[in-house]
This record gives C-alpha cells, sequence and structure tokens, in this order.
C-alpha cells in the first residue's frame, strides 16, 4: 500500500470551495488561504491544487515558488483558467469564437493510461446541454501530452512531464474534484468528473518535496 | 476612453477579468485586487461591482472603505453570495438550476420581478433571470424587494439607507458574461453599467489574446 498523497489546496475564499475535495486513505489535504502577503510554504507536499475558480494574480506572486517545487519533484494539478504566466511552457486563452452548443471532448493521446478510468462522453453535457465543462484552450508547452481536445482540436486537458523535473495536469478551466459545487448536478457529468480526478490521482508520485 | 469608472473588485478569478477586459467593458470597469485594495482606489472610481466569487472574508476586512463609499452617494452591486460580516443581510446556498430553460422553459425559477426598476426596464423575462446562486432570507427592513422566486425567497433587493444606493443580487451577471456561454447578457449588463456611471456600453465582447498569459 503506498503512503497517502499529502495536497495543498489553493484557496481565495470563494463559495462551494471548502466541500469539493475530501480526504480519505490515499489523500491528505490542506489548504494555503490567499491573503495580502500571500506566500504558502510548498515543502512537504506531493501536489499543489489550483482549483477552479482560483486567484491567478497571487499565483503569479508565487510562480517562482511554484517552479521550485515542480524542479523538485512535485505535481501540480490547475483545474483554472490561468490568465497570469505562472505556469511553466503552458498558456491559457479564454475564447469565445466558437459556440459552446457544438463543444464536444475527445481523446487524443493517452500514454498514462486513464481511458477507461473515467467515461469522456459524459463530460459532453450537464442536463444536456453541452460545453458545461470547460472554457477557452491551452497553448500547450513543446513535448507535453494533449489528452483532451475540443471539437476544433484545440488541447483543453494537458499532462507535462518534460518541462519541468516534476509532473503537470491541466485542464482549459474544466473543474475536477470528488464533488462538483454549482457547475453541475447531473449525475452522470459529475461522475465523470470525479472519476477523471481520481484518474488525475494516481498519477502523483508520492514523495515529499523540499524546497 | 470613458472619465468615469466602474471599480470590479477582484479577486484573481478569470471570469471577473475577462469581463473586465473584453473590449466592450475594458474602457469602463478598472479591476480593484481585494488584497491591495486601500482608500486610494476606492477615490479613483465612479461605482463599485462586487460579483460573485468574491472573497467575502477579505471584503468584510475592508467593510469601512464600502460604506464610506456609499456614504459619499455612490452606487455599489452585489452579485452572487455575501456575507452578513459586512452586509446586514442573510445569504443561504440552494442548488443551481441553471437548467430550466431546457427541462422547463415556461416555468422560471423565479416568478416576480420589479420591471420599473431601470436595469430591469426594458429587459425581457428571459434577459431578467437565467439562474441564481442562493437566496436572501433576511434583508434589512429598509430594503425594497426586486426579484422573488417562485417560493417567495429573495433573489434582488436594493435599499438607499447608506447614502448611495446599494443593490444586491444572487444573479450573477458580470461572472457569467465573463464566461461568455450565456449569449443574452449583453442586456443585463449594458443596462448594469448604464445605471452604475450613466454610460450605455457599446460593441463586441471582444477578447484579446494578448490579454491572456500576462504578467502583471
Amino acid at each position: 500500500m503506498q503512503p497517502p498523497i499529502h495536497a495543498l489546496i489553493i484557496s481565495n475564499g470563494i463559495e462551494g470551495l471548502a466541500s469539493l475535495y475530501q480526504p480519505n486513505a490515499d489523500i491528505h489535504y490542506d489548504w494555503a488561504e490567499v491573503g495580502p502577503h500571500f506566500d504558502p510554504d510548498l515543502s512537504g507536499y506531493d501536489l499543489l491544487i489550483v482549483p477552479n475558480g482560483t486567484d491567478h494574480v497571487a499565483m503569479y506572486r508565487i510562480r517562482d515558488r511554484v517552479r521550485a517545487f515542480l524542479d523538485a519533484g512535485g505535481t501540480l494539478f490547475c483545474f483554472d483558467g490561468w490568465f497570469t504566466d505562472w505556469v511553466p511552457g503552458h498558456r491559457w486563452l479564454m475564447d469565445n469564437t466558437q459556440k459552446s452548443m457544438e463543444v464536444r471532448y475527445k481523446i487524443k493521446d493517452d500514454p498514462y493510461g486513464l481511458v477507461g478510468q473515467f467515461r469522456a462522453e459524459d463530460l459532453n453535457f450537464s442536463h444536456g446541454i453541452s460545453g458545461w465543462w470547460s472554457c477557452g484552450y491551452i497553448e500547450p508547452a513543446a513535448q507535453s501530452t494533449v489528452f483532451l481536445e475540443d471539437t476544433w482540436g484545440r488541447a483543453l486537458v494537458v499532462i507535462d512531464d518534460s518541462t519541468t523535473n516534476g509532473l503537470m495536469v491541466l485542464t482549459a478551466s474544466a473543474p475536477a474534484a470528488d464533488l462538483s459545487y454549482a457547475t453541475t448536478d447531473d449525475d452522470a457529468a459529475d461522475r465523470a468528473m470525479a472519476e477523471l480526478y481520481r484518474a488525475f490521482l494516481r498519477l502523483v508520485p508520492r514523495q515529499k518535496i523540499t524546497d | 476612453m470613458s472619465s468615469k469608472k466602474i471599480g470590479l473588485i477582484f479577486n484573481g478569478v478569470w471570469s471577473q477579468y475577462a469581463f473586465a477586459k473584453a473590449t466592450k467593458y475594458r474602457d469602463l470597469y478598472k479591476l480593484l485586487y481585494i488584497h491591495d485594495l486601500d482608500a486610494a482606489q476606492m477615490d479613483s472610481v465612479d461605482a463599485l461591482a462586487i460579483p460573485f466569487q468574491s472573497n467575502h472574508r477579505a471584503i468584510a476586512q475592508r467593510r469601512d472603505l464600502l460604506y464610506d463609499f456609499l456614504a459619499q452617494g455612490k452606487r455599489v452591486f452585489v452579485e452572487g453570495d455575501s456575507s452578513a460580516q459586512w452586509l446586514d443581510a442573510t445569504w443561504e446556498d440552494r442548488p443551481v438550476n441553471n437548467f430550466w430553460w431546457v427541462k422547463d422553459p415556461h416555468n422560471s425559477p423565479v416568478s416576480a420581478t420589479d420591471h420599473s426598476h431601470p436595469i430591469y426596464n426594458g429587459l425581457t423575462p428571459r434577459h431578467a433571470f437565467w439562474h441564481y446562486h442562493g437566496i436572501y432570507t433576511r434583508v434589512p427592513e429598509h430594503a425594497e424587494i426586486i426579484q422573488k422566486n417562485v417560493d417567495g425567497d429573495v433573489v434582488t433587493w436594493q435599499t438607499n439607507h447608506f447614502g448611495g444606493t446599494l443593490l444586491v443580487t444572487t444573479l450573477d451577471p458580470i461572472i457569467e458574461h465573463g464566461v461568455q456561454q450565456i449569449t443574452h447578457l449583453n442586456h443585463y449588463c449594458d443596462r448594469l453599467t448604464e445605471w452604475l456611471i450613466g454610460i450605455r456600453p457599446e460593441g463586441k465582447f471582444e477578447i484579446l489574446k494578448t490579454d491572456y498569459g500576462v504578467a502583471i
């Protein structure tokens, strides 16, 4: 049996955030609350989680600390739209040129074996409405894996173990968690999102990072 | 370039940013990062908008700035959730029904809207409501009710008690317009902007690539 993952979640105090991640025998969560002099200690954590709705001004201000955490072998999950330049090598872009009713999610490359651990097609609709899960798209770093793309071939889920010494799992503002808050209460969509999150967790190397 | 500005209390959330940076609104809204907010920044704007997904604990720590602003006779708009730590009202969460228009489009969860309010005047029922995030179970005695849901719970209210006008709703027009998945929100947001500073936004909601992946 592997030791539990030690994860730190960034919190900017938005409603519903506290309920999204449920501790269990496989993972222990701590929270880092954003404030005026935000500078969290990332040492001792395997995983840094930047959830949907995060403060990307605060993340930009600690970008060097995040980079050091990754270079020391840590894992970053960013499930949000990072409009500031703090994710090494990757850029997220908001876009409104395509209709959300035409958004469908497609598996592109799966070297990490995520297919089969969740039903990607169940992410397409929430109560019959498409486009609910993601926003914008990612311009990924070279040599990273585009796991999921949209109707127009734009990267929505990117996994990168090349740009730094650590691992980055990035979504185009697509929430991934044990539970959703206001985003959806569609059972199939909710289940697919949670199963994908748990599949991401299986990628996390267990090692205490000291920076 | 407009000489009047609306301060958008900014929690670093991308949808707040996307709204304020869109070509249609960028000259009218100024992002005020909550953790850097001070009196000088408040003095630089003519009205204030507090969007959904705000950090209400941080706002409560700057409560006096908000009420000093209102006391100057200015307008403040609050959307989504709130906190009794700084607002004399009780917000409670409720499940979000953002699919009623697909499942049962003739039965909106909002049943009553005061269309005499300048923002709602001229809005169709569909443009005046899409979904709400929670309700108010208590509002100040001096509040007037603008919108209620089918159960009679308060969705939108307003008061002039603090000097200026405080308009509070559990709708989320700024966040959702930033997300750009509800296509009609220009109607609400344009009227909101005009109500706040007297200027009706013009042009398209365009997103500039140069605003993304930025150093700040």
